[in-house]
């Protein structure tokens, strides 16, 4: 069964119209991830609903190729002016732009797009191997532990992104909170419409991740006049940037490995795995290292686990509905959007649509080295784009792609209110990504909860019975642990010093 | 915002029984707006909190830091503080009259304009007059502004002609029927135009 899968989602990923998609979706993915400011969540958000046209396997491949892309175009910007076009490219400014300013631009470029490559293409790989064994997972979770995973996923993302736990569970029961307004899933009854019968869909995920990605990220940028205030000069050798990433084979496969890794943590994102691999890289290379002065380790390192998180968080993204980032947020919301369920589905009697993702991204790794090498001399323009020509253009596609949804002025005002909120959780430190994970698993977390409680016969004890339900015990367990483990931990460093 | 917060979930805690919800449509929502209330009580008396459940309210967490320290008490200060950061005066044409307003404030107030325009007059008439009035404010390039305002235009129609949108009807204003008098009378608009 999976071997027929394989080979129809071969036929798929390399059919003409997909590979037009894929080349599309990553030259889009580059120039998106080349805007500080922009980046993949805010273009996959913008691109979502125009999305609504083609069939599920093509909007998803689109939506993959733009992430895949905007973890390589990040670095352009994070490489040439110091700003990472990307959160996950922020790692690459500790020694990409000092290379930058070394007249080694062109060798920090080239590395990056190898690096960024050649590591993705491998974890592709990873991923297609390891496909048979994910499927005997997910087909391990029931109702209460998909519900459970939701929490667990809010939970993750409260500690992965710096700040106060409290305010994390609040961002994500608030998006959670948000999902609930419309027709309720099991009966139909409205809620929280007030009489307003536009409210009775509810409020749409893309919507919202439009409004707190897209209009959000434009109210940052209003105050910004250019992307880049210096002129850019590009210097250095393409060539030796090539040779660079070969020379360091153990950087870069450790690093990818890395990458992977992280990714496939529920909650954590190629933030986390590209600071971690550059760090494990200046930890091993304490002695003849030149960190933060332009060492080529230290391009290649982050680099080299940007796109294996990508790979990496397909995982649990596909097989338990659970993103780690506003990227696979959005691709998420996509996957929903089209009418396909992660977990048993895409991995059983879908599995080629997974497939064909999971090749999409090997081919788009190849397309990525050959379209980032010929974009190098190119790659500064980008930089010089006016945030004022760009401001105007994505709200414009914003509220059209929000209206395209469903034909709805609510979902055009939720853009407008989302933004504002979003805006200001960030500014006060809430993670907006868990609340959209909150928006985006709602209608999940609810209809799982509802439905293992229906097992259970109305009786709380089916998400932490040991014997019965030891999985959904062991997912509860996590979660408390979480939770309170890093406060139970300094209440018991303290007590040991103490005495 | 957290008193935002704690309003808007004891709506969501107190509707469902002024409403009388059925079961499977109230115990989730109240459920999780009971989470945002507590959450938001904490949050906004951390300051008053005993020691163990200040730290445990107020303390920073993070696997990709090192940095475990408590959060500001206040969070009006830490906007003031990023505002501060981030204010950066751009050269526009109300500060050539005098009237300096902040970027991020004609941001916001210009998107809501253009959806009120959009939602009364139909997209494809208030997108060139958004486009145009935002850079033009901003003292973009005269040429490039207008080529800004035909690229979103053509955005527009083609979201009416290929997802089928009626971007050309507002709901107060109707300009539609006027399409054809602009563009060639024999051209038929899926969304509803002439």
């Amino acid at each position: 069964m999976a071997l027929d899968a394989f080979l129809e989602g071969l036929s798929i990923a390399t059919s003409g119209q997909m590979l037009v998609w894929l080349t599309l979706g990553l030259l889009l993915g580059i120039i998106l991830g080349a805007l500080p400011g922009i980046g993949s969540p805010v273009g996959m958000a913008i691109v979502l609903p125009l999305t609504l046209p083609l069939d599920a396997t093509a909007a998803i491949i689109l939506l993959v190729a733009i992430y895949s892309g905007a973890m390589f175009g990040g670095s352009i910007s994070a490489i040439l002016i110091n700003a990472p076009g990307t959160e996950s490219a922020a790692a690459t400014t500790l020694d990409g732009y000092p290379m930058s300013k070394n007249g080694l631009a062109k060798n920090a470029l080239a590395i990056a797009t190898t690096a960024s490559a050649l590591n993705g293409f491998l974890a592709a790989i990873a991923l297609i191997v390891l496909s048979p064994l994910l499927i005997e997972v997910v087909l391990a979770f029931g109702s209460p532990e998909y519900f459970l995973l939701a929490i667990l996923g809010i939970s993750l993302i409260t500690i992965v992104t710096q700040g106060s736990i409290v305010k994390g569970l609040v961002a994500g029961a608030l998006g959670f909170m948000i999902s609930t307004i419309g027709t309720a899933i099991l009966s139909p009854r409205p809620r929280y419409t007030f009489g307003q019968f536009g409210l009775y869909e509810g409020i749409d995920f893309v919507a919202a991740l439009i409004g707190m990605f897209a209009f959000a990220e434009m109210m940052k940028l209003a105050a910004r006049k250019q992307i880049s205030e210096d002129d850019v000069e590009i210097a250095g050798n393409v060539r030796d940037g090539i040779l660079a990433v070969f020379k360091y084979p153990v950087t870069t496969l450790k690093s990818g490995l890395i990458g992977m890794g992280i990714g496939m943590v529920p909650g954590s994102g190629a933030t986390t795995s590209t600071f971690v691999a550059y760090a494990e890289e200046a930890r091993s290379s304490t002695k003849d290292g030149k960190f933060g002065e332009g060492d080529p380790r230290g391009v290649i390192a982050p680099e080299a686990a940007n796109n294996p998180t990508v790979s990496g968080s397909l995982i649990p993204t596909l097989s338990f509905g659970i993103p780690g980032s506003g990227s696979t947020a959005v691709l998420l919301g996509g996957i929903l959007m089209h009418g396909l369920q992660p977990g048993p589905v895409l991995f059983g009697e879908q599995l080629q649509i997974t497939y064909a993702l999971f090749i999409s991204l090997f081919l788009g790794n190849i397309l990525i080295l050959v379209v980032g090498l010929t974009l190098i001399p190119y790659a500064s323009r980008i930089t010089e784009l006016d945030t004022n020509v760009i401001i105007p253009m994505v709200v414009v596609l914003s509220f059209a792609g929000a209206f395209t949804l469903n034909q709805n002025w609510w979902d055009v005002g939720a853009v407008i209110a989302l933004g504002l909120l979003g805006f200001y959780m960030v500014r006060n430190n809430y993670s907006i990504i868990a609340f959209v994970l909150g928006i985006v698993l709602g209608p999940i977390a609810e209809e799982n909860f509802f439905r293992s409680l229906q097992i259970s016969g109305g009786e709380y004890r089916i998400f932490i019975h040991p014997i019965e339900q030891p999985l959904s015990f062991l997912l509860s367990l996590a979660i408390l642990l979480i939770l309170f483990g890093p406060f139970l931990k300094g209440r018991f460093e303290q007590a040991v010093t103490s005495g | 915002m957290l008193l935002t917060f704690l309003v808007v979930s004891a709506v969501f805690i107190i509707e469902p029984a002024v409403e009388n919800y059925p079961d499977d449509a109230r115990v989730f929502p109240q459920l999780t707006a009971s989470v945002v209330f507590i959450g938001s009580l904490l949050l906004l008396s951390q300051n008053y909190l005993p020691d163990p459940l200040h730290k445990f309210v107020a303390k920073s967490v993070s696997i990709t830091s090192s940095d475990e320290d408590t959060i500001a008490a206040d969070e009006s200060d830490q906007e003031d503080e990023a505002t501060a950061d981030e204010e950066y005066k751009k050269d526009t044409i109300g500060a050539e009259y005098g009237y300096e307003v902040n970027e991020t404030v004609f941001m916001v107030s210009t998107a809501i304009l253009y959806f009120i325009v959009g939602w009364s007059a139909g997209f494809l008439f208030a997108t060139p007059l958004y486009i145009l009035a935002y850079t033009l404010w901003f003292r973009v390039n005269p040429a490039l502004s207008v080529g800004l305002a035909v690229l979103g235009t053509v955005v527009i129609y083609l979201f009416m002609t290929y997802l089928v949108l009626p971007f050309d009807q507002g709901h107060i204003f109707d300009f539609s029927p006027l399409l054809p008098l602009f563009l060639d009378a024999s051209t038929t608009f899926p969304g509803g135009g002439a």
